[in-house]
């Protein structure tokens, strides 16, 4: 990740950078090992320093549940930022589709490094606001095209 | 007299001959009960975009794997669209196409 710029810290100064990764607790995967699952709570967010993480649902196929990628994410993402945004229950499946590596961000440390340094707070919230709304237009407009998609097969 | 009682013995008898015929005519035809034919509510399967009746035959022997793999594809293929679309968005970048092996 050392050429790539977390999106979590982008604005932040070196100091304030190295201050907030200091949080994170290094967390290892291998291949296939879960990181979190549907429905799970979630207490802490991910950041992906290396490998690359499958975020998954379950879809029916010919009446068997078949985990079905929706996302990848990669180094210098966020994953699993439903650990700061209430109701804090997880809400895909997420597996290392490689040998992973990640820093792990307590919701309950980020909140207490954010009291004690707000402008590093207000940098990274607005960095996690980016992100969320960057994905929801991404998904917003891949169901468009599905929708359409649809409007144009059932009402050719 | 005579002739009153002739008219009258006729016509009761015309009368009963009227009654019998009637009846014989009418007979085995009593009134049926209002029935009804029978109406089933036929509701159609639950579907969510695409009839089943839809349903491509040439991807019944696909095995699970492989159409896994399609959709792995076709997911990649259709994030990549959705980000090029919202670096420039037009009309025709929003629903361009892509060679998703689910579309073609």
């Amino acid at each position: 990740m050392a050429n790539v710029q977390p999106d979590l810290l982008r604005g932040l100064s070196d100091e304030e950078a190295a201050g907030f990764r200091a949080l994170g607790v290094p967390t290892s995967l291998a291949s296939g090992q879960t990181l979190f699952r549907l429905g799970a709570e979630a207490d802490r967010a991910y950041l992906v320093v290396r490998g690359r993480i499958a975020l998954t649902l379950p879809l029916q196929i010919r009446g068997g549940e078949e985990e079905v990628l929706v996302e990848e994410t990669l180094p210098g993402e966020t994953v699993g930022w439903s650990g700061f945004v209430p109701p804090h229950r997880f809400t895909l499946n997420a597996t290392a589709a490689m040998t992973s590596e990640l820093l792990a961000f307590s919701r309950e440390a980020v909140l207490d490094h954010f009291t004690t340094h707000p402008g590093v707070g207000h940098t990274v919230t607005r960095n996690l606001a980016t992100v969320i709304g960057h994905r929801l237009q991404v998904f917003q407009t891949m169901w468009l095209r599905e929708m359409q998609r649809a409007v144009d097969h059932r009402y050719p | 007299m005579v002739m009153f009682a002739t008219i009258l013995i006729m016509s009761l008898l015309a009368v009963a001959v009227c009654a019998a015929a009637f009846s014989a005519a009418t007979r085995g035809e009593a009134p049926q009960p209002d029935i009804q034919p029978e109406r089933r509510l036929v509701l159609e399967p639950p579907r969510f975009f695409v009839s089943p009746a839809a349903k491509p035959a040439e991807t019944l022997g696909v095995p699970v794997e492989m159409l896994l793999s399609q959709i792995e594809r076709h997911v990649r293929l259709e994030q990549a669209a959705a980000e090029a679309y919202l670096d420039l968005p037009t009309r025709d970048s929003l629903h361009s196409r892509t060679e998703s092996p689910l579309l073609h």
